[in-house]
């Protein structure tokens, strides 16, 4: 009795192992990235944040002489300053990237890109003259639709 | 029901197979369903050694003495309390508990990471599982603890047999420390596993950023935090059954625990570097392996019998699947390692020699060389023994040449650690900060030593202590001043807030000064004293400013034991402090004997008398005291240690902060992926 039990309990984890693999019908999934190059950058600039805020604590304390204090701070400014235009770059040809493909994507199909992409916001109305994802005047969210209008 | 036990461990080892193929496969073709698939074999694992751990505790739980592993570890009269650590007070039933608490970190490691880490998570499982099938491999081939009590009968045909009673526990295990302190260390052990899995799926999928790290920063504490319980608990049990007075003897399978102990401890000060300045990254790999392969070895030294010690269990067949299995795991690792070399590169360079960064190098090149000057006295009685045929012991006197000076460096390591700033720290800086704790280390060690405490690594340890005491509560109480004037808090919300703000700062201080309490009971050994004598009843014995008088002598039975027993009464300047009833217990099951130590604890110093037997010619009590100072410390340094550890668990501001963005980040795949299924 208690081996059929046991057995079964095999049996029943056996196809509840398999089962992902027999789901039919749907696409095979790949696994999603973790770190993208974007959230990793945004990551160290918190680090950085985060160590000029205790540097500034430990002057305050008066654990780090007024010399010590200067000079790291201005290094880890600097540090911060070279990851927020890392960080920029990554954006602006992640978005030129993106604008890219979908002209070729376009072509491919044996057509021209009939519409001008407008990057017209839809909140305020101001004309972005590049290709972005956020109102360079407001910054609201322009939205896929938004887009090829 | 040896056959239900059998199955749970021929489906674990099934499914932990196929959890290690799937893995790989999941990993190299980035498939979704495959990986998801493979973890799901590995809950599978978790509830198929669940169901052979449940058989053997339910066979011990009902004295079924036909299976052979509860015949040779138990019996009838043992205590119920005592019956559920019988599963790993054996070799077979341990090995089983070992596998039982990988697939339980194994499933948590599964759970908690469905949504991030799934670029590791492929290789993250094939890495656990592949230990887990390692373990149930052993389990089902080697050492098995699903057989039958089996006797040869007519014409030498086996059968099996059913005796009347177990062979009982082993007297030294019955003891309340000793339901703990195994399941602590292997909790311990067992756990380095995850790090060490998280880091070869970073090797082996490039992703060699700190997203590793930190996911397993965690995964580290805790296994370090149940090693370190352990080892103290083992000490805790050593003092009090052992009987010869002591808690640590540098014996091969205390210092198996220490090994990853100290290397783990070096691991969790070196992350901190990279994950600050994106430095000392392959050394960060060589630290987890290292301490992966300290783990294994120390289970491989405690079960296979190859070092004589005081938990002597017996010689075994295990040793050699254990030491291909090392091997392995170096062959592998290492092998890893260097192909992966050129995604190890700093990002930054050390600016200066008195800096955190360089205070935290030094800390980890000392407790490497005290896992070297360990390591080294524990195996050359073997190396000894392989190349010459000649058995040497390597005694306390070695290890306490090579570790008292290493503790001491480590010790005044971790009071200057924190008081050096990161990147560089002016003279000016030092000065500032050292002026007050040393000034008062050295008057404490000055009143000290004009009341008597001296020698050299007596006031060695003395300075040092009271150094790392003061700049430790001294960072605590500037840091809540600074708050007090800049955010006007009061004091105690201040401390609290600071705390809280950065708790594996404030935590890791907490351990710290656990770690000097601990160094204050360590010191009362240079203070310790022992008298030996005969009494019968109305003698007394005078031992420094006690005096103890035999009341009784006798003996006596219990369902478990017999005993003999002495009943002295204490009484010190005068005052009566009570009874002390120090024992010598025979277990009638095993057949052995034991001594029952009687123990007056206090700040100040512990009274431990030991009834060491009976003297065959006069037929008086042959009593032995020992007045221990300051032991009492190195059970609270042990307590301060497991809080200040929960402390630095307890997630601060900062990572709630990464957390969030880690969510979002989530969010964002879930949402591209929802759009793209659209």
């Amino acid at each position: 009795m208690l081996i059929g039990i046991a057995f079964a309990l095999a049996l029943g984890l056996a196809f509840f192992v398999v089962k992902p693999l027999l789901a039919a019908g749907t696409d095979e999934g790949t696994l999603p990235v973790d770190v993208t190059l974007q959230t990793d950058l945004k990551r160290r600039r918190l680090v950085v944040y985060d160590n000029i805020q205790d540097l500034e604590f430990e002057y305050q304390s008066r654990k780090i002489a007024a010399k010590d204090y200067e000079a790291l701070r201005e290094t880890y400014t600097t540090e911060a300053a070279h990851l927020i235009t890392e960080s920029h770059e990554v954006d602006r040809q992640s978005t030129e990237e993106a604008f890219i493909e979908r002209e070729v994507a376009a072509r491919r199909v044996g057509r021209k890109s009939e519409v001008v992409p407008d990057y017209t916001c839809p909140k305020c109305g101001f004309e972005n003259p590049v290709p972005v994802k956020f109102c360079g005047e407001c910054g609201a969210k322009l939205g896929p639709g938004t887009k090829l209008q | 029901m040896n056959q239900v036990g059998s199955i749970g461990l021929i489906a674990g080892l099934a499914f932990g197979f196929y959890a290690v193929i799937a893995g790989v496969l999941g990993g190299r073709l980035r498939s979704l369903r495959i990986t998801k698939s493979a973890e799901r074999a590995t809950l599978a694992f978790f509830v198929m050694i669940t169901l052979a751990v449940a058989t053997l505790e339910y066979l011990i739980l009902t004295d079924s003495f036909s299976s052979a592993y509860v015949a040779t570890h138990s019996n009838r009269a043992l205590p119920f309390y005592y019956k559920i650590p019988v599963l790993w007070s054996g070799q077979e039933g341990s090995i089983l508990f070992w596998t039982w608490l990988l697939s339980i970190y194994s499933a948590l490691v599964v759970l908690m990471n469905r949504r991030r880490n799934r670029q590791l998570m492929p290789y993250v499982v094939s890495i656990l599982m592949g230990t887990g099938v390692f373990f149930s491999s052993l389990l089902l081939f080697v050492a098995n603890p699903f057989t039958d009590v089996a006797i040869a009968g007519v014409g030498g045909a086996l059968r099996s047999f059913t005796p009347p009673d177990g062979n009982g526990l082993n007297p030294a295990l019955q003891y309340p420390s000793m339901v703990i302190h195994p399941p602590m260390l292997y909790l311990g052990y067992v756990g380095m596993v995850v790090p060490f899995a998280f880091a070869m799926a970073a090797l082996i999928t490039r992703q060699l950023g700190d997203n590793w790290i930190r996911t397993t920063r965690r995964w580290t504490m805790v296994p370090w935090m149940f090693l370190g319980v352990g080892i103290i608990l083992g000490g805790n049990w050593a003092y009090e059954v052992l009987g010869w007075g002591g808690y640590w003897a540098w014996d091969p399978v205390e210092n198996a625990s220490l090994l990853p102990w100290l290397a783990g401890t070096a691991f969790l000060h070196s992350v901190m570097i990279q994950e600050k300045r994106g430095m000392l990254k392959v050394w960060n790999i060589v630290l987890v392996i290292a301490t992966f392969f300290l783990s294994i070895f120390g289970t491989f030294l405690t079960r296979s019998g190859i070092v004589s010690s005081v938990h002597a269990f017996a010689q075994s067949n295990i040793g050699p699947f254990f030491a291909v299995f090392l091997g392995i795991i170096v062959l592998f690792s290492v092998t890893l390692l260097f192909m992966r070399l050129d995604f190890l590169k700093s990002e930054n360079q050390l600016d200066s020699v008195a800096s955190r960064e360089s205070g935290f190098l030094f800390n980890n090149w000392v407790l490497l060389a005290a896992v070297f000057a360990v390591l080294w006295g524990t195996i050359f009685p073997i190396i000894s023994k392989a190349i010459e045929n000649q058995t040497v012991t390597v005694g306390a006197p070695f290890f306490n040449r090579f570790m008292i000076p290493i503790g001491l460096v480590l010790l005044f390591l971790t009071g200057a650690g924190p008081l050096l700033a990161w990147r560089k720290t002016s003279f000016q800086s030092i000065r500032q900060n050292f002026t007050i704790p040393l000034a008062a280390a050295v008057v404490v060690t000055a009143i000290l030593y004009a009341l008597g405490v001296r020698g050299f690594y007596v006031s060695m340890t003395v300075l040092l202590s009271a150094f790392v005491a003061v700049a430790t509560i001294g960072e605590f109480f500037k840091g809540a001043r600074t708050r007090q004037k800049t955010l006007h808090e009061n004091f105690v919300a201040a401390v609290f807030n600071l705390t809280m703000r950065n708790t594996r700062r404030y935590g890791g201080y907490v351990i710290h000064l656990g770690i000097v309490i601990l160094f204050v009971g360590f010191l009362g050994q240079a203070f310790k004293s022992e008298t030996k004598g005969l009494m019968a009843e109305g003698d007394l014995m005078h031992v420094k400013d006690y005096t103890l008088r035999c009341e009784s002598f006798g003996t006596g039975d219990t369902p478990n034991y017999e005993y003999e027993r002495a009943s002295l009464s204490v009484i010190r300047d005068g005052r009566a402090l009570g009874l002390m009833e120090p024992e010598q217990r025979f277990y009638t099951a095993s057949q052995q004997a034991t001594s029952h130590v009687a123990l007056r604890t206090s700040p100040r110093e512990d009274l431990y008398v030991v009834l060491a037997g009976q003297d065959p010619d006069s037929k008086k009590a042959i009593i032995q005291v020992f007045i221990n100072p300051l032991v009492m410390w190195v059970w609270v340094g042990g307590v301060v240690l497991l809080l200040g550890t929960l402390l630095a668990l307890v997630p601060s501001r900062v990572e709630r902060e990464m957390a969030e963005m880690r969510r979002e980040h989530e969010e964002a795949l879930e949402i591209e992926n929802l759009e793209s299924q659209e």
